[in-house]
């Protein structure tokens, strides 16, 4: 504040000079030199005491204030306890809030991959997961083929180097160190370049190089996770003497990964790494090392230093388009020219890595993180206001310094520094309810198995909150310190104790009451269409009956089975041994159950001319008791059963879509249709297949796809590897769990069985996002309006207090209790009234940007908004009644005395 | 009241200090023993000066622009630091003033029926 640039000499040269002239005016007068010095001295005064404020007012001794600001301020919040409490706990609920969101904001969407130079990586496409096993390019391409991969490697100019990761994590199982029981395992398949384009040095041993990924199958090596090093083998020093089975194939652990290392994909911790060369060893049904279109792996390069994003996607899409025409041959159709036109690499930064979660969540997270913002300001409005309550208490202690000398500024930093410590106090809090509330959300996000992801603070976390509360400190303490020391020193000094605060500062804080009301309204209207769409989500007509369903999974590639008649006489006996038990109605194989993805392919109906209004089918291969289990109704012919085997015709059972579209004008029933256009070439399985019933149109992956044509078919005729088995119980269907696993046991006990879930679960997890936005935003809301309520509480016990005089001259002269209630409903009813128009039209303008998060709700949907305020309504006027309550007991005779 | 009492409550009055100071300078640069002076002389020595707290006053004043300070030469050939009135300074002057004569007023207005009784 002071700004000092004298020297203290010079200060006292001053002195000096001062003490010099008063002595030769004395003299003048005629006193004697000795005589004439003292008197000046005694004068001057204490002259040390000048000095020292001489040098109070340089810079130093400016931290000695500060430290005599704070012990003042902790000795003024400690006088008003309960109103600092409320205070700092209103600030930590909000600063708690933000900090857990943003937590997981960061660790899902912000946070940069543990690897060396992470801006130097470049992802090939957005990280979608959309590829094609056998279409020719013709888009921005999100996922490639190993032979693609391996030639893009060698020919561009604009990479140090270049990895692909397959864009499934494996989830195996095989035997750990020569264990006797069957593991899982999740092994992600990639190429021998990957360590090295990422920068990741081994903690351990050493990590896999180009030549562990040369030859198809020749490479049994691993690299293990840290985690699954330290969970799995205990951190044995000996790991790299350790072997996996997996399948019929021994690996060898070459190296374990540093701690830190997750592998490129947030939200996912593979236990192994090991080469793509290993992919059919893994992964017997899906694989295609020699197959150039065979697109289903992710692609990072790692740019050369000095290489521009621009000039690395030149570069790439220069090579991508000449290999691509090669893959067309020497004579390409015009079909492929076309496409090749259109198909195109577009580079994306890649230093905060892929994320499956990013797709899902960053939009719910987004919007939580505008919620807790609000929530944010309405705490800093409620402080504010309980500062300014108390600056009115305080206004006469004020008063009295200013008069004296007190320097406005300095009183304003003084009450700044009162604020800074219920900041300060409410931060440290509001982190320690941070990292409990991140881990619950965590939970929440999580569904039925944990998200390996640390949403532990870090520093990036912690400097975002400490900036949100100096930011907080400054929105709610400034305001009501410009206010407190905003006086006339006259009236101010004349009046009694907290009389009547100025009309200025009465109408700062009704203002905050407002603005509190708008943006509780806000969300309580947002709560509400979100709370909306998760119950339209969950009314949707799913097609089959999601109650006393239990899947189980089987892993068949584990155990070492083939595609043959070993494994189909195994899922025959299965789905007979458990369909047989007590208590079971039906039990199924299946290919897809719901939220497993699908296969989806054009179809070709014999006779019939294709339409481009023909959308793609989606096929299902399931055992004969599948409809049964889901409770799928067949509306025409008949299901699937015994009859449907290898040796007899091939059959399908297809929806009502599919009846409509490809077979509309008559029966389905005994006509034939193959999968694929009719001049590709294509497995004679798939060939001439004859539908023999219709089944009710149902949702297959999601709940608000839009109905689609699928058909299923039998296993018996299409010997597959299936994963779960659907099993439709009488009553609770996990308590079949043990029965389940006893009979699969009996069949083969090295099957592995996995985890068992409901088909409810896997149903209402397929909404998780609408479920977690509703669920939260309820949550945030309803904390919204109870902190708005707390505000206009105290302001009106306040306003109350204030005018005890005025309500005892009322009711002296004759108003009945129901006036003076109604006087002050009226006045919050109107703070109220205006909140609520103001969070109307704010409400009406966001849920238009947010409606990508609703579900057949309309953003300005009545009910949800006109529950809403009248909820806001209702709760602000419990708020005020209160407090009017109060006013009415009032005793006209002790009222009048009140002064 | 004794002197002494007075003398301490002036010290006090650092804004009312402040005032005095800026309206001293008004009559052109001054010297610090100068104003120190001339207030107790306008004043007809009911107001006396501590000289000692008149300087943080001073550095106060010029830390804020209102006045600005330069060495120069007495009448009697002494070498003083002058002070003269900034801009600034005879603006904040005027509200200081105003302000003053409101509270002297309202204090005189309080304290006026006190006395009575007393």
């Amino acid at each position: 504040m002071f700004r000092s640039k004298r020297k203290p000499g010079d200060f006292s040269a001053e002195l000096e000079s001062h003490l010099q002239i008063e002595t030769d005016r004395l003299r003048e007068q005629g006193l004697p030199e000795a005589e004439a010095r003292a008197a000046a001295r005694r004068a001057f005064g204490n002259r040390t005491h000048a000095e020292e404020r001489f040098y109070e007012s340089t810079r130093w001794t400016r931290l000695d204030l500060l430290w005599k600001d704070i012990r003042f301020g902790l000795r003024m919040l400690s006088r008003s306890r309960a109103s600092t409490a409320i205070a700092i706990l209103t600030l930590a609920l909000g600063i708690g809030a933000n900090t857990a969101v943003f937590s997981l904001l960061n660790a899902v969407l912000l946070r940069n991959l543990p690897v060396q130079q992470p801006r130097e990586l470049a992802l090939f496409g957005r990280g979608q997961w959309a590829g094609s096993l056998d279409d020719f390019p013709n888009r921005s391409m999100q996922l490639f083929s190993y032979p693609f991969f391996r030639e893009f490697r060698q020919k561009n100019q604009v990479f140090s180097d270049v990895a692909a990761i397959s864009s499934l994590l494996f989830t195996t199982h095989g035997h750990v160190a020569g264990g006797a029981n069957l593991e899982k395992i999740n092994a992600e398949l990639v190429s021998g370049t990957y360590f090295h384009t990422l920068g990741v040095d081994p903690i351990l041993g050493r990590t896999l190089t180009a030549a562990d990924d040369l030859h198809p199958g020749a490479h049994p090596v691993a690299v293990a996770g840290f985690s699954w090093w330290q969970r799995r083998l205990a951190q044995d020093p000996a790991v790299l003497s350790r072997t996996v089975t997996i399948g019929q194939t021994v690996y060898s652990i070459v190296g374990v990964a540093p701690p830190e290392f997750f592998g490129v994909t947030v939200g996912q911790s593979p236990d192994v790494w090991i080469p793509l060369a290993m992919e059919k060893e893994i992964s017997p049904g899906w694989n295609g090392l020699e197959k150039n279109l065979f697109q289903s792996l992710y692609v990072i390069g790692r740019r050369k230093p000095g290489v521009s994003m621009e000039q690395a996607s030149a570069n790439t899409n220069l090579v991508f388009q000449q290999i691509i025409r090669s893959y067309a041959g020497a004579q390409p159709s015009a079909k492929q020219l076309e496409d090749l036109k259109r198909a195109r690499i577009d580079l994306t930064p890649a230093a905060t890595g892929l994320s499956m979660l990013r797709h899902q969540f960053s939009s719910p997270l987004e919007v939580l993180m505008g919620v807790v913002a609000l929530v944010l300001l309405i705490a800093c409005a409620n402080v504010a206001n309980l500062l300014l309550a108390r600056a009115s208490a305080r206004q006469r202690e004020i008063a009295v310094r200013m008069s004296i000398g007190a320097v406005r500024s300095r009183l304003i930093r003084q009450l700044l520094v009162e604020s800074a410590l219920m900041g300060f106090a409410g931060t440290a809090l509001g982190v320690l309810f941070a990292s409990a509330a991140s881990r619950l959300l965590l939970m929440m996000v999580s569904g039925s198995e944990p998200v390996p992801i640390s949403v532990a603070p870090d520093a990036q976390v912690l400097g975002v909150t400490l900036a949100v509360s100096m930011l907080t400190v400054l929105l709610f303490g400034v305001a009501p310190a410009f206010q407190a020391t905003n006086i006339h020193l006259a009236p101010a000094l004349r009046e009694g104790r907290g009389t009547s605060a100025s009309p200025s500062r009465h109408r700062l804080a009704r203002g905050l009451i407002v603005g509190q009301v708008a943006l509780s309204l806000l969300l309580l209207a947002g709560a509400g269409l979100f709370l909306r769409s998760l119950i339209n989500l969950t009314n949707i007509d799913t097609g089959f009956d999601r109650q006393n369903v239990l899947l189980t999974g089987i892993d068949p590639v584990g155990a070492g089975y083939k595609e043959d008649a070993r494994l189909e006489d195994m899922m025959e006996r299965v789905e007979g041994s458990v369909g047989a038990l007590p208590g079971v109605q039906a039990a199924a194989f299946s290919l897809f159950v719901f939220k497993d993805g699908g296969w989806t392919t054009g179809v070709t109906v014999p006779g019939r001319p294709k339409s481009p209004n023909d959308g793609d089918v989606d096929h299902n291969v399931v055992g004969p008791g599948y409809f049964a289990a889901m409770r799928m109704p067949i509306v025409l012919g008949r299901g699937l059963d015994e009859r449907d085997n290898r040796a007899a015709r091939k059959v399908a059972v297809i929806n009502e879509t599919m009846a409509r579209t490809y077979f509309a004008g008559g029966s389905p029933l005994g006509r034939t249709f193959r999968i694929g256009e009719p001049d590709k070439e294509n497995s004679p399985e798939w060939l001439d297949l004859e539908v023999v019933g219709v089944v009710k149109d149902a949702k297959y992956d999601h709940l608000t796809e839009t109905t689609m044509a699928a058909a299923f078919y039998p296993h018996a005729q299409h010997t597959s590897y299936l994963y779960t088995l659907v099993t439709r119980s009488t009553g609770n269907s996990k308590a079949l769990i043990p029965a389940i696993q006893r009979a699969i046991a009996a069949i083969d006990p090295n099957l592995p069985v996995t985890d068992s879930t409901t088909l409810t679960q896997v149903v209402d997890e397929s909404v998780l996002n609408q479920r977690l936005v509703a669920q939260l935003s309820t949550f945030f809301g309803v904390l919204a309006a109870f902190l708005a309520a707390i505000g206009i509480y105290g302001v009106m016990s306040y306003g109350i207090a204030r005018r005890t005089n005025e309500f005892g001259v009322r009711m002296a002269l004759g108003a009945e209790r129901h006036d003076v209630l109604w006087m002050v409903l009226r006045e919050s009813l109107g703070l109220v009234l205006a909140g609520v128009a103001i969070g109307l039209a704010l409400a009406l303008a966001l849920s238009r940007v947010a409606t990508s998060l609703f579900y057949g709700v309309k953003p300005y949907d009545p009910l949800a908004i006109g529950l809403a305020v009248v909820a806001m309504i209702a709760i602000a006027l419990v708020a005020s009644y209160l407090p009017a309550r109060r006013a009415t007991r009032i005793d006209p005779l002790i009222a009048l005395r009140y002064e | 009241m004794s002197t002494r009492e007075e003398k301490e409550r002036l010290e006090l009055l650092q804004g009312t200090l402040d005032l005095l100071i800026l309206r001293t300078l008004i009559f052109g640069p001054q010297h610090g023993q100068g104003i120190a002076r001339a207030i107790e002389q306008t004043s007809a020595d009911e107001l006396l000066v501590e000289h000692g707290a008149l300087y943080p006053a001073l550095q106060r004043l010029e830390a804020r622009e209102w006045i600005a300070a330069a060495w120069g030469t007495s009448d009697n050939n002494r070498k003083a630091r002058f002070y003269r009135l900034t801009r600034a300074g005879r603006k904040r002057l005027v509200e200081e003033t105003t302000k003053w004569r409101r509270l002297a007023a309202a204090i005189g207005r309080i304290l006026g029926p006190e006395a009575e009784e007393g």
